[in-house]
């Protein structure tokens, strides 16, 4: 039953217009990031070469390249901010639309009047969410090791596929998070518009609003993975930013980042440690959907919004 | 493929005792005792709000009663709601089901969620039965009111249930669309054995269709009778119309 339910929403997925835009911009974002990183290290590596020229026109010596100790998947380093913007986006609509639609067509009473409960419901639902996630992410991991193959000329290498592996892995995470967050909010509110602005008022909250707070106001944290803020004189913000462990934009940011090697490296159990807040939050956006999911009105018509 | 008789050996095919139901402080239903036997047509009257809708959101789990019990096929609505939505097909007012689907893909779904195996069998034969097969690889989304009320029947039928559950079925439909529906259920009860239990408010459709009728006025039920009795019972009035509105006057004047 759950696997029903959850191929059936794979399906009406494949046929929502909005779904299907969403998806081709995350994927021409995947392909840009690659474009983008391309682009900026050819421009600081051709910086370098006017430079070495001009040097050597003076008769100096040149210091050896330093970019060519980049790490190969650091040009993918805007995806990093692309998941938590557009992908978190997608995830917000697939959630909303995977019971949304239920709701508008009257469909729901149909489901409840046949042998389905509430929590196979919710599991099929999860279930069809999670697998579209995951096929999204390989599809977008395939343009990643496309870009890095293309731009580098060379086949990415075992290693590096793990690591964009274990990036997509916890993209998917993070994207499951923000699917049920579209989900919940279709249960908590009778009006799909309001439930539609209340997804992307916590998709705001969580990805623009806590990081402000908790690394201490500064203007570049909500997009760039950076690690130790200069410490700010204010007291409510020195406070804030002891709940930064549980920002999970910072820490999903900071964790990709040590994947992708263009963060600085920390121990492995503390990297693993910022991946809890995610897993946890999952858990409890589960448990909330459950709690509200068993009270939901389904029997109401398609004409009662 | 006619639709077997299960469940509590000679038990009605609905029966409802002493059923309340309160959305917050309005009582919808009041004690509402009911029972339709095996093999009826039956049409359920009232105005609106007047507890109807309520009966069959209770009646097809969708909804628990606030007092009393409830029964299909001599299963408890409450506690035994797997017993009883296998043996029930439901098609509310205004379903629009999965307009992004085709025909044969919502059919599909409800039939595989209907615990079927051989879903693509049922569903052929279904949407044959129903002369609905020009429809199956459209999408649901494109189709008139009339299509669209032929698919949802399909749906409530498509794992040949006991008890067919009718809210609201003609609303929308044009004149030749009401006709075909009253022929369907008069099909589906004369050769699948389905007990139909409909809510209406077009009169003249349930006198020439329904075998039993209740009146149910502002949660309570105010009468309960075969058609044939009815009428004989009301010689003077002309038609069901008549009847109806004078028992509803009645239940008025009762009440002040």
């Amino acid at each position: 039953m759950i696997t029903t339910i959850a191929s059936h929403q794979i399906l009406a997925l494949r046929r929502q217009r909005v779904f299907i835009a969403l998806l081709g911009i995350l994927l021409a974002m995947t392909a840009l990031a690659g474009v983008l990183g391309w682009s900026s290290h050819r421009t600081i590596v051709g910086v370098y070469g006017e430079a070495t020229r001009l040097l050597a026109a003076q008769g100096q010596p040149a210091p050896a390249n330093p970019f060519t100790l980049k790490p190969t998947l650091a040009l993918l380093s805007n995806m990093v901010i692309y998941i938590p913007l557009i992908g978190a986006l997608l995830a917000l609509v697939l959630g909303h639309l995977s019971i949304a639609d239920d709701e508008a067509g009257g469909v729901g009473r149909l489901v409840f009047s046949r042998r389905v409960s509430r929590n196979t419901y919710l599991a099929g639902k999860v279930t069809g969410a999670a697998a579209v996630l995951a096929v999204i992410l390989a599809s977008s991991l395939v343009v990643s090791a496309t870009s890095v193959w293309i731009v580098n000329r060379t086949v990415p290498t075992i290693a590096e596929l793990g690591r964009l592996g274990l990036f997509y892995g916890l993209s998917w995470l993070y994207l499951l998070a923000f699917a049920l967050i579209g989900m919940i909010a279709v249960l908590a509110t009778r009006s799909k518009p309001i439930a539609l602005l209340s997804a992307m008022g916590a998709w705001l909250v969580i990805t623009f609003v806590i990081p402000q707070f908790t690394s201490g106001l500064r203007p570049t944290a909500s997009l760039n993975p950076i690690i130790d803020p200069v410490s700010t004189s204010q007291t409510f913000f020195k406070v804030t930013s002891k709940a930064r462990p549980f920002s999970v934009v910072e820490q999903y940011k900071t964790v990709s980042g040590r994947i992708l090697e263009t963060a600085p490296s920390e121990p492995m159990a503390q990297t693993i440690a910022r991946t809890l807040p995610l897993a946890l939050l999952a858990i409890v956006l589960i448990a909330i959907a459950a709690v509200l999911l068993s009270h939901h009105d389904f029997s109401r018509g398609a004409g009662d919004e | 493929m006619n639709a077997t008789t299960t469940g509590p050996a000679r038990t009605p095919a609905v029966e409802l005792r002493q059923l309340s139901h309160r959305y917050d402080s309005q009582l919808v239903l009041r004690s509402v005792d009911l029972s339709i036997e095996r093999g009826e047509i039956f049409g359920f009257l009232g105005h609106n709000g007047a507890g109807k809708t309520t009966a069959v959101n209770i009646l097809t789990t969708l909804i628990e009663p606030t007092a009393g019990w409830a029964s299909v096929c001599g299963f408890d609505v409450v506690t035994a709601r797997s017993e009883v939505t296998q043996r029930i097909g439901y098609l509310p007012s205004d379903v629009r089901m999965y307009p992004h689907l085709t025909a044969r893909e919502n059919l599909e779904f409800f039939a595989a969620l209907s615990g079927l195996v051989d879903v693509s069998t049922a569903v052929s034969e279904t949407l044959d039965y129903l002369d609905c097969g020009p429809l199956a690889d459209r999408r649901v989304g494109s189709f008139s009111t009339g299509m669209r009320q032929r698919i949802g029947i399909a749906q409530a039928i498509v794992h040949r249930p006991e008890v067919l559950f009718l809210d609201e079925p003609t609303s929308g439909l044009d004149p030749v669309g009401v006709r075909q529906l009253r022929e369907t259920i008069q099909r589906l009860n004369r050769e699948l054995g389905m007990t139909v239990f409909m809510n209406t408010h077009l009169l003249s459709e349930v006198a020439k269709v329904c075998t039993t009728i209740g009146v149910l006025n502002h949660g309570e039920l105010i009468y309960k009778d075969t058609i044939e009795a009815t009428t004989s019972r009301f010689p003077d009035e002309a038609s069901l119309e008549d009847i109806y509105v004078k028992m509803e006057a009645t239940s008025a004047g009762a009440a002040t």
